[in-house]
């Protein structure tokens, strides 16, 4: 062990290697890399773009000279400087251009730019790209070495590839089982509420576009090995149907079939949200030792020996689940959250082991989330200034990384912002020639 | 070229059944698995899809705990369905590493490694002199990857985290479910899964690094912070407005229509993006004019606040009185997206997903006939596989020790009588089937 280490701690020494505010001194994980997302209408392909681009690659956006319909999805309509906040919160990183793919003309262009490129993303429908001779398979004897993702609900291939119809975020969420399993469970009541439920955010694209950054990585490994590039076909849905814990296991094991509990859960209890005098806070102590310690915080020792609940089996039972929420939250309504959070932590701090593994997590909301300074400290949260957008608050790169970081280098672009850059640099197209394509609609 | 012919060239390019004719593209990587419960195993099992040798470093005895955690407490064949499902294609290995002759076998295997992944509270490999500082130096081309709730030097740094501590910190469950009730633990560990995603694309970023530097590094990833940056648009909006961003139900408030809807029997995704498909679903619903009324012609219109409630009503209305197998009917000719809120029953039997390898059923060698998710993304030239499901305490014990440890049997047999190494303990979860005949499954 070197004298440094023995004297630094852990965690001192791995803030000092890996501080996001450190990141721009030193090298970058993908910049020769040169990537053209030709996405269009899909969250996931900018996502799958910025990740590429947080990790230093060159990212080329490729809009329709109109702009992308994505621009448009936005809470409530809202725009910032002309451009929807779904969009604006992946336009990072990239030089956004316009070009119609549609147009002979554009192709041609097109092929000007995948001819050089080492990963191309397109969320088109299947056989669209290829009707306009710029698809994998023509790509592919132009440059042998590209990764061609495509990313769409019902992928490249497989009968419902082939049914003409559209791809959503929200189908990626249905068609994966997300949202069966999430929600209340029905009651007597029939109320709005007690129905499969959606994830509140974009996760049906969130994962469709991380899942297809995965694939690209996996396929520029083999690349790296080969020399051979390959297309890489991603289904958001297929991919979140990997994240429904045990959800074909127990079906083919057991035939059983996973149902939404609401906060109740099937495998572990106590593993809920409870109720507190002034907001929810997470509760979890499924071990019998954990669990007699949480009986003791709500000062009901006697429960860890009472039948329904002795043992992890008898806990797990749906009506003992109910009756120990009920439990719990005879002692939270009375306390403030963050005192039901503090009297776990201190009473944990004096135990040991199984019988210290209570573990909360105080439900925030958004706007409080955005106050918690723990999280900017870390770069999850970063305020850009930008030229065309302002000040604006972004969820930062997730890694921190000790010798090749990821950054958060601009906002966004406005439609074409990058044109005459782009498509003079990269094709050699000046300033008169670029007018004319712009006059004909083909940029 | 036509779309027919467009597709006989894809059904070729992706033929599952040529998989295991193909090279896979993390071929040659070989990773160690330092991890329990779902975070840490999850970013393995994603490597391990794509060809990358996880070799999974399990206690003796009791191994990762994830192995009790079981559905109703449902064991099939002594081991959960909640275990196998992020656990293929591994090699397990049980070797107590805390012990300082556990750490010299550690770190003769990361000698030969490329990645490490581990989850344990910040700090706790570093104390016991494994952590990244110590196993740099034996390989500096090491990709260390460490997976915790809150990240290695956070303010949280000593809290402990589940999976639902991240939804709840987030703002993940803020923005799930209906305003007026309880927010929603979503009903998978969504933090764990996101993190572990997170993870595996810093690895893979990292050995793309290390290819043109040789040069290895530490990752730190966090389940919470990987949820913050999945939500969306959620920071800007709050941030621009002042605004809270409120939970909306089953109705997206930023693409009109989008949510789910009730059918007559069941539940049904239905979306239109544009405006193209708006009138192809106002076809639908034989109401033509609605995409002509004002308040709905163009999406910036159905997205008012007021609008976008009232649509969800009329096509809700609609809905109701359809099955979704009608509504998925009618969304391929008039081009709107749709999709029944799938259950596994529908996942099991769906033909696609068959077809396409997305549901695979393949011979586990301990189990017999198993039914998996198959690897996410679909590569053409090098796609993944499923060779196996998780496997009891030290299964591959014999392989690790002889085979790439090149131990003696004499010396297998101190560090056995020293409980440095071992098997399985004698419980469900942990050991294997009861009818196991001592060597089905087993290679050396």
């Amino acid at each position: 062990m070197t004298a440094e280490s023995q004297t630094t701690t852990w965690f001192d020494w791995a803030r000092e290697q890996s501080d996001p505010k450190q990141a721009a001194t030193k090298p970058e994980a993908l910049d020769d890399l040169l990537v053209i997302d030709a996405s269009f209408g899909n969250i996931g392909g900018l996502v799958c773009s910025s990740i590429l681009a947080e990790m230093g690659a060159r990212v080329i956006r490729v809009e329709p000279p109109g702009g992308d319909i994505a621009r448009r999805f936005s809470p409530f309509g809202i725009e910032h400087a002309g451009t929807g906040l779904g969009y604006l919160a992946e336009g990072r990183n990239k030089h956004h251009i316009t070009l119609n793919l549609a147009d002979p003309e554009g192709q041609k262009l097109f092929t000007g730019l995948a001819g050089r490129a080492d990963i191309l993303i397109e969320t088109y429908k299947p056989g669209v790209m290829d009707g306009w001779s710029i698809g994998y398979r023509q790509l592919r004897d132009l440059n042998p070495r590209l990764i061609y993702a495509a990313l769409y609900t019902y992928g490249q291939f497989g009968p419902l590839s082939k049914s003409g119809r559209p791809g959503s975020e929200i189908s990626n969420q249905a068609y994966s089982g997300l949202v069966y399993i999430n929600g209340e469970p029905a009651d007597d009541t029939g109320a709005e509420y007690t129905v499969p439920t959606k994830v509140g955010s974009w996760y049906g694209w969130y994962a469709e576009g991380l899942y297809a950054a995965y694939g690209i990585l996996a396929a520029l490994h083999f690349r790296e090995e080969t020399g051979r590039g390959q297309m890489v076909d991603v289904s958001g849905a297929e991919c979140i149907m990997k994240f429904i814990d045990y959800n074909l296991g127990w079906y083919h094991m057991g035939g059983q079939v996973k149902e939404r509990l609401g906060n109740y859960d099937p495998s572990v209890f106590p593993y809920t949200f409870i109720q507190c005098r002034d907001g929810h806070t997470f509760m979890a102590a499924y071990n019998d030792e954990a669990f007699r310690t949480l009986m003791e915080i709500i000062e009901r020792p006697e429960l860890a020996d009472d039948p329904r609940f002795s043992s992890f089996a008898y806990r797990t039972q749906f009506e003992n689940e109910k009756a120990l929420q009920e439990a719990l939250e005879g002692w939270s309504r009375q306390h403030p959250v963050d005192e039901v959070i503090q009297r776990v932590q201190d009473v944990i701090s004096r135990k040991e082991g199984r019988a210290a593994a209570v573990v909360t997590g105080k439900v925030t909301r958004p706007m409080d989330s955005l106050q918690e300074q723990n999280w900017w400290d870390r770069g999850s949260f970063r305020k850009v200034q930008d030229p065309v957008y302002g000040e604006i608050t972004l969820q930062g790169p997730v890694w921190k990384m000790t010798e090749s970081p990821p950054r958060l280098k601009w906002a966004c672009r406005p439609v074409g912002a990058d044109n005459t850059f782009i498509y003079s640099t990269c094709l050699g197209i000046g300033g008169t020639a670029l007018e004319e394509l712009k006059a004909r609609g083909i940029v | 070229m036509s779309a027919q012919d467009y597709f006989q060239w894809t059904e070729d390019l992706f033929d599952p059944d040529n998989a295991f004719f193909k090279p896979e593209a993390l071929k040659g990587v070989r990773v160690l698995e330092l991890c329990t419960r779902v975070f840490g195993p999850v970013t393995a099992d994603l490597l391990a899809d794509f060809g990358a040798e996880v070799i999974k470093i399990e206690l003796p005895g009791v191994g990762d705990l994830m192995r009790y955690v079981a559905p109703r407490g449902f064991f099939w064949q002594n081991i959960s369905p909640a275990f196998t499902h992020m656990n293929h294609n591994k090699l397990h290995v049980a070797i107590d590493i805390r012990r300082p002759e556990g750490g010299d076998l550690l770190k003769r295997l990361v000698a030969r490694s490329d990645v490490l992944i581990e989850n344990f509270r910040p700090g706790t490999m570093d104390r016991w002199g494994v952590g990244y500082r110590q196993l740099s130096e034996v390989n500096p081309r090491l990709v260390y990857q460490a997976n915790s709730g809150f990240g290695q030097w956070s303010a949280y740094k000593d809290r402990p985290s589940y999976d639902a501590t991240s939804q709840a910190m987030s703002g993940f469950s803020a923005i799930t479910g209906f305003q007026g009730r309880t927010p929603l633990k979503i009903g998978v560990w969504i933090g764990d899964y996101t993190g572990a995603l997170f993870a595996t694309l810093g690895i893979l970023g990292a050995l793309h690094f290390r290819k043109r530097t040789g040069k290895g590094q530490l990752i730190d990833v966090s389940q919470g912070e990987s949820l913050i940056r999945s939500l969306d648009w959620t920071w800007l909006y709050v941030h621009l407005t002042g605004q809270e961003r409120r939970r909306s139900g089953n109705r997206d408030v930023s693409i009109s229509p989008s949510g789910i809807f009730p059918c007559r029997e069941g539940f049904v995704a239905l979306a239109a993006l544009d405006d193209n498909q708006f009138q192809g679903l106002c076809r639908a619903m034989n109401q033509a004019d609605l995409a002509e009324d004002p308040r709905f012609k163009t999406l910036a219109a159905r997205l008012g606040e007021e609008n976008n409630p009232a649509l969800y009503a009329i096509v809700a209305e609609w809905t109701a009185r359809l099955n979704p197998e009608d509504v998925e009917r009618l969304a391929d000719r008039h081009g709107f997206a749709a999709h029944r809120v799938a259950s596994v029953r529908d996942h099991y039997n769906d033909p696609h997903l068959r077809h396409r390898g997305a549901v695979q059923e393949f011979e586990d060698p301990l189990y017999g006939r198993v039914v998996e998710y198959g690897p996410g993304p679909k590569l053409s030239a090098s796609p993944g596989r499923m060779k196996g499901i998780a496997k009891p305490v030290g299964f591959h014990n014999d392989h690790i020790f002889r085979n790439i440890l090149n131990l003696g049997p004499d010396e297998i047999h101190e560090l056995k009588e020293k409980r440095v190494i071992g098997a399985w303990d004698d419980r469900p979860g942990a050991k294997p089937p009861a009818d196991w005949d001592g060597a089905k499954g087993t290679f050396f």
